[in-house]
């Protein structure tokens, strides 16, 4: 795995147009993002379809990547679950978990991820979602990791979807306010 | 700007996922007419964005790459192989004796490289322009490396912003929020850490410095700088990246070739302020990470402004401190991470 300085350089490479940068770049992270959309698409052509507008979408704005605000594996996978997302909630009529291709999504190369190897961020994040309440932990991580919506966050808990809504929010600002934002 | 906390709801909303498509395209649109709310939507991204590193990576097919190569229009020309120049010839075993007894006498060793030439041949390689990083709030740090380090004279870079009581408290939440994933079936618990799954084997060339506490991870608060050497068929060959703090350097294998057990790689550093003459930084290993506190004798200003080479050399590097071959791939040092103040302690509930 590419370390995050490696990463920055190959995409200020790919800004300039240096194709052999870009397929370096993808060879180290698609599997990362394949790995992130599947598991919210659950459908591996649906999924491949993403990878691959997020890509395009990287070639054309590296130079838009500010190493400032963001680590490369971040922001490129932002790109990637927007995209991801957008595509879920339009086809929200059809729910996904019936179609006939969905799947269940393992990871087939789980990467252990040792607590020495965890970022210092992640390790915070994780910190002020464990002082929620568990349901409201399952909550967040379901939404964040499965790309739900609000209801079958609902269906889920059993809950109203205002209520849901409502959960939500408040366990958003709670992290907000532990995280100290 | 004051955002009111139904707006900072709803970016947050959109960052985790749960709007509907309607209320998608609203904050799309928020987005498009106000920078400011994009920064607030980018926050939540990017904070919550580090849940990715739990996520399990799985290959796509092939035909994806084809697609996107298809998408933005390239060519897809095949990389040229690294041609690697001839390196000197080793001499057999009588020539050597001979060639060292008229050493003691004329000093008659292949010349080294002039400065002169090495420099005509680091202007052939154009360095890549500096990256605009942000000074304020440095979200972006480097994984600890105290693992690769052999020196004992590293100065361990933990910091303990937490009394005991505080880590244990946090150590109790992380697990609840890991528990919480397993329980959802979001991972297997091979990814879960602790709990076992496939070990990762990593070579690393130098002995492994024991890690300090769990929650205090060797932050860096100390500048990086991160030089691609390159040659001149392009593509990267080595990674170094230097520690200001430290000075150490590790050396990474990317796409160097490898070369026979007759040689060497060495890696080189070059200063005018040395009157351009190669110093050597050792002996690059054959394993993956190289890792010296070479750097220590030389002033901040000269490694930061020095161009770095590699040459190819006999078995154990030169035998004079000198370069003979060509430099195949050089670089200079880009800052990546500047040097960040120190964190605010976090807020204890």
């Amino acid at each position: 795995m590419l370390t995050p300085a490696e990463l920055v350089w190959l995409i200020a490479a790919v800004a300039k147009g240096d194709e052999a940068a870009f397929e370096r770049l993808y060879a180290a992270t698609r599997s990362k993002l394949y790995g992130v959309v599947l598991r919210i698409l659950r459908r591996q052509d649906l999924a491949e379809e993403v990878v691959q507008d997020t890509y395009v979408k990287i070639w054309n704005s590296a130079g838009q990547f500010n190493p400032g605000v963001a680590s490369p594996i971040t922001w490129m996978a932002s790109i990637a679950r927007n995209r991801a997302i957008d595509l879920v909630r339009k086809r929200s009529e059809l729910s996904i978990e019936e179609e006939p291709a969905a799947m269940e999504v393992a990871a087939d190369s789980p990467d252990p991820l040792a607590r020495r190897e965890m970022t210092e961020e992640l390790k915070r994040l994780l910190e002020c979602v464990g002082r929620l309440d568990p349901d409201r932990q399952k909550l967040i991580l379901l939404a964040y990791y499965n790309g739900w919506s609000r209801e079958q966050l609902a269906a889920k808990f059993a809950a109203p979807v205002n209520t849901v809504k409502t959960w939500l929010r408040r366990s958003m600002l709670d992290i907000r306010e532990c995280l100290g934002l | 700007m004051e955002y009111s906390e139904d707006h900072i709801a709803l970016a947050a909303e959109y960052a985790i996922g749960t709007l509907d498509a309607d209320e998608r395209a609203q904050v799309e649109t928020m987005m498009s007419v106000d920078s400011e709310f994009t920064a607030i939507v980018r926050a939540w991204e990017y904070r919550l964005g580090v849940l990715n590193q739990m996520v399990g990576s799985i290959e796509p097919s092939s035909e994806v790459w084809e697609r996107i190569k298809t998408a933005v229009g390239w060519t897809g020309q095949p990389r040229e192989p690294l041609v690697m120049p001839e390196p000197p010839p080793i001499p057999p075993a009588t020539q050597i004796s001979e060639a060292v007894a008229s050493l003691e006498s004329s000093m008659s060793a292949p010349p080294p490289i002039a400065p002169e030439e090495m420099e005509a041949l680091v202007r052939e390689h154009p360095v890549p322009p500096p990256i605009d990083v942000a000074e304020s709030d440095m979200l972006v740090r480097m994984p600890p490396r105290a693992e690769i380090t052999d020196s004992d004279n590293v100065v361990a870079l933990t910091r303990r912003t937490r009394s005991y009581r505080n880590i244990a408290v946090a150590m109790t939440a992380i697990a609840a929020a890991l528990l919480a994933l397993i329980g959802m079936q979001v991972m297997s618990p091979q990814l879960v850490p602790g709990l076992g799954g496939k070990p990762r084997t990593q070579v690393v060339e130098v002995r492994p410095t024991p890690s300090p506490t769990p929650l205090a991870p060797s932050l860096v608060p100390s500048a990086q700088y991160v030089a691609l050497l390159q040659g001149s068929a392009g593509g990267p060959a080595f990674i170094l990246t230097v520690d200001t703090a430290t000075r150490n350097f590790t050396v990474r294998k990317l796409g160097a070739p490898p070369i026979d057990a007759s040689r060497n790689y060495e890696l080189w550093l070059i200063s005018d302020k040395l009157q351009n003459r190669p110093r050597s930084l050792g002996v690059i290993g054959a394993s993956e990470f190289t890792s010296r506190a070479l750097l220590a004798g030389y002033d901040a200003d000269v490694i930061n402004t020095a161009t770095y080479a590699v040459t190819v050399e006999q078995s154990g590097g030169s035998p004079d401190g000198a370069p003979h071959s060509q430099p195949v791939f050089v670089g200079r040092l880009i800052e990546t991470v500047p040097a960040t103040p120190a964190p605010a302690p976090t807020r204890t509930r």
